[in-house]
């Protein structure tokens, strides 16, 4: 390596092949600049206006060799984000790196378990669309939710943004997975399912926002997939309402209605509102639609 | 992986598993198939990790080696459902047959077909078992970790674990098996406290979910040939699969099975419907795409395992129940494997009163 002082403008930031770092804050770098050798801190000299600096020069002519320069670097200071990992491993096998050597060498290296499966779910999420990598960073996606994604074509991936912008990692993942359930069980394209009456009716109302119709959307996807269990909730629900129990009293299946008993919730400040719940209570035994809970076991 | 008996591609001998009789019997039965001598099975695994279907690609290999652990462990159950009581030995781990469901793929960390060799050690600790256990009948089997006879012309252990258990009188033994590999157990006399059963489902699950296995008829069929020779038999539908046509599906197979086979030899027969942890339906998605099972209805059980909604187990159940009482099988002892007591009370008519009650059940008819 040789030691030059190169003029900004002799530094090309087009050329992005040995490009490690893609999410980061730079504001926060130029407080703490003192020089200059990588790629996110010249862009903070050059936000700070500089015109040259000292760098090192490599004569290294093998792509491989210079991108493994960078990353060992990087690696060295600081954790990568799923989607830098994706990218590192994209140019390691574009730089021509053996696969069973990216396995069992550079997996681990980025904390992922070195298995072929794992490499070729990170190289799938490296070709994702520039704007849903945005979200998938910006949401902090997880590994099962951004799997999830690559399961989608392009098309599908970018129908889907709009219900994914307003939900956070739970709802992202609940709508990711019931549709792709609910494609491969009926043999549907996710495709004419979000093209759906339904959907559309639900995205084109003007009164919800973004959040509510993603909601929305949620639950009948949740609906389709679990048709059964769904239509027990709803009599559920129906039944419960039916009895007009006070707030302050709440009564509950068993989760998945999977175990025979209920519970009945209440609170009270006094013993006068203890009484007054215990006696709701037993008006509730001698009604019908409590009687017909029973049957939903 | 052809139906016919398995040969794997290369044997690979622990160093210190050399010298054992069964490693010597299975060097010889293999015949030609290639062999190393390993200090430590982690070489070979490094190499199949980097395979794309690491689960299918360790199949392609043996591993002899020693249980440096207990061989007979109680069957984990599921806590939150009424279990059977039964044991399990720990011979041979993992299995040739390739069903898309098998709970192994999940289970095993080692996806190699691995041979147990040190038998000593395993009739060392099942007398120690057996004498602390001489006050109840116990059932114990090999089926769980891997199938029971998919390996024995090569490993010969059904001989010896059936000679061993004809004189354990406390204990009733069980093969289990989606096999026809019965040529041994055809050669032996038969004894009445050692069942070999059967994994059945219905023709369409047999044929799209259970690669490897053969045919559900082939199955039926050597269970008569081995009732025929006076060993009881027993069956397990498990893991009962919801698919379209399902009651035809499996009224058909169980109507060709109480007519194939006597039904007053059959020991017992289980149910239980699919269930699985969360982390196996990846494990699934990626290695059989096409299939479509893990798309049903499935809830979270008590025991965090994923099964089918309760209404839609209990009509599997009922009508299965149904149909082999309708076929010719009221006699017969039926149980369902982890299942809740609610669910035996709907479809069965009836709750064990704890694992031991049900023990005794189903060592009832060996008498």
């Amino acid at each position: 390596m040789k030691k030059k002082n190169l003029s900004l403008k002799e530094i090309s930031l087009e050329d992005e092949r040995f490009r490690i770092s893609y999410y980061f804050s730079l504001e926060k770098l130029i407080l703490s600049i003192q020089k200059v050798s990588g790629w996110k801190r010249v862009l903070a000299c050059i936000k700070l206006g500089m015109s040259s600096l000292p760098v090192f020069v490599t004569e290294e002519e093998d792509e491989l060799k210079t991108f493994l320069a960078a990353f060992y670097e990087n690696l060295a200071t600081r954790e990568f984000y799923l989607l830098e990992k994706a990218e590192i491993l994209s140019r390691l096998k574009k730089f021509g790196e053996d696969e069973k050597k990216i396995v069992q060498r550079y997996l681990p290296l980025l904390d992922i378990p070195s298995t072929l499966s794992n490499l070729e779910s990170y190289l799938a999420f490296s070709r994702f669309e520039p704007e849903l990598k945005r979200i998938i960073h910006e949401k902090n996606m997880p590994f099962s939710s951004v799997k999830l994604l690559a399961g989608y074509n392009p098309q599908e991936r970018k129908s889907l943004l709009p219900l994914l912008l307003p939900s956070g990692q739970n709802r992202m993942k609940e709508i990711l997975e019931d549709l792709m359930e609910i494609s491969r069980r009926n043999d549907i394209a996710p495709q004419k399912i979000l093209s759906s009456k339904e959907v559309l009716d639900i995205m084109g109302h003007e009164k919800l926002s973004p959040l509510q119709k993603a909601d929305k959307i949620r639950f009948f996807l949740k609906k389709k997939r679990y048709p059964a269990l769904s239509s027990r909730k709803e009599s559920f629900d129906y039944l419960l309402n039916k009895l007009r129990l006070p707030k302050t009293i709440v009564v509950k299946p068993s989760p998945f209605f999977e175990e025979e008993n209920f519970s009945v919730n209440f609170s009270f400040g006094n013993s006068e509102e203890l009484k007054t719940n215990l006696l709701k209570l037993q008006e509730l035994t001698s009604k019908q639609e409590f009687s017909a809970i029973f049957k939903l076991k | 992986m052809s139906k016919s008996e398995y040969f794997p591609q290369k044997i690979y001998v622990e160093k210190k598993s050399f010298d054992f009789p069964l490693t010597k019997r299975i060097l010889k039965n293999v015949g030609p198939v290639p062999r190393e001598v390993i200090d430590d099975p982690q070489e070979v695994l490094d190499d199949i990790k980097a395979t794309k279907d690491i689960i299918g690609e360790g199949k392609k290999y043996l591993l002899i080696t020693r249980q440096k652990g207990e061989f007979v462990k109680p069957c984990p159950c599921t806590p939150g459902y009424l279990g059977c009581n039964y044991f399990i030995l720990n011979i041979d781990l993992n299995c040739p047959l390739d069903c898309s469901y098998c709970i192994l793929q999940h289970y095993l960390t080692n996806p190699l077909i691995t041979v147990h060799v040190n038998l000593e050690d395993l009739w060392r600790q099942l007398d120690i078992f057996l004498h602390r256990k001489r006050l109840r009948t116990i059932r114990v089997g090999t089926g769980e970790l891997g199938d029971s006879l998919a390996l024995d012309h090569i490993t010969g252990n059904s001989l010896h674990l059936v000679s061993y258990f004809r004189k354990k009188r406390n204990a009733i033994f069980e093969l289990k098996t989606k096999t026809v590999n019965i040529k041994n157990i055809l050669k032996i006399e038969p004894a009445p406290n050692v069942v070999i059963a059967w994994s059945l489902n219905s023709s369409r699950i047999a044929h799209d979910e259970e690669k490897g296995a053969p045919s559900v008829e082939e199955r039926i069929d050597a269970a008569r040939r081995v009732s025929e020779t006076g060993f009881r038999i027993g069956f397990h539908f498990d893991p009962i699969i919801r698919h379209p046509d399902w009651e035809k599906g499996y009224e058909e197979v169980i109507k060709k099975l109480l007519e194939t086979v006597d039904p007053a030899r059959i020991a017992w027969i289980s149910l239980g419907s699919l269930r699985f942890p969360a982390s196996l339906k990846a494990i699934i998605e990626e290695r059989f795409p096409k299939t479509k099972i893990i798309y049903d209805e499935f809830i979270k059980g008590k025991d965090g395992k994923l099964r089918y909604f309760k209404p839609l187990r209990l009509e599997l159940y009922k009508k299965i129940v149904g149909f082999i009482r309708a076929w010719g099988g009221e006699e017969i002892p039926l149980y369902f494997c982890m299942e809740s007591e609610d669910i035996w009370r709907e479809a069965m008519g009836w709750v064990p009163k704890g694992e031991e009650n049900l023990e005794a059940y189903l060592s009832f008819p060996l008498g």
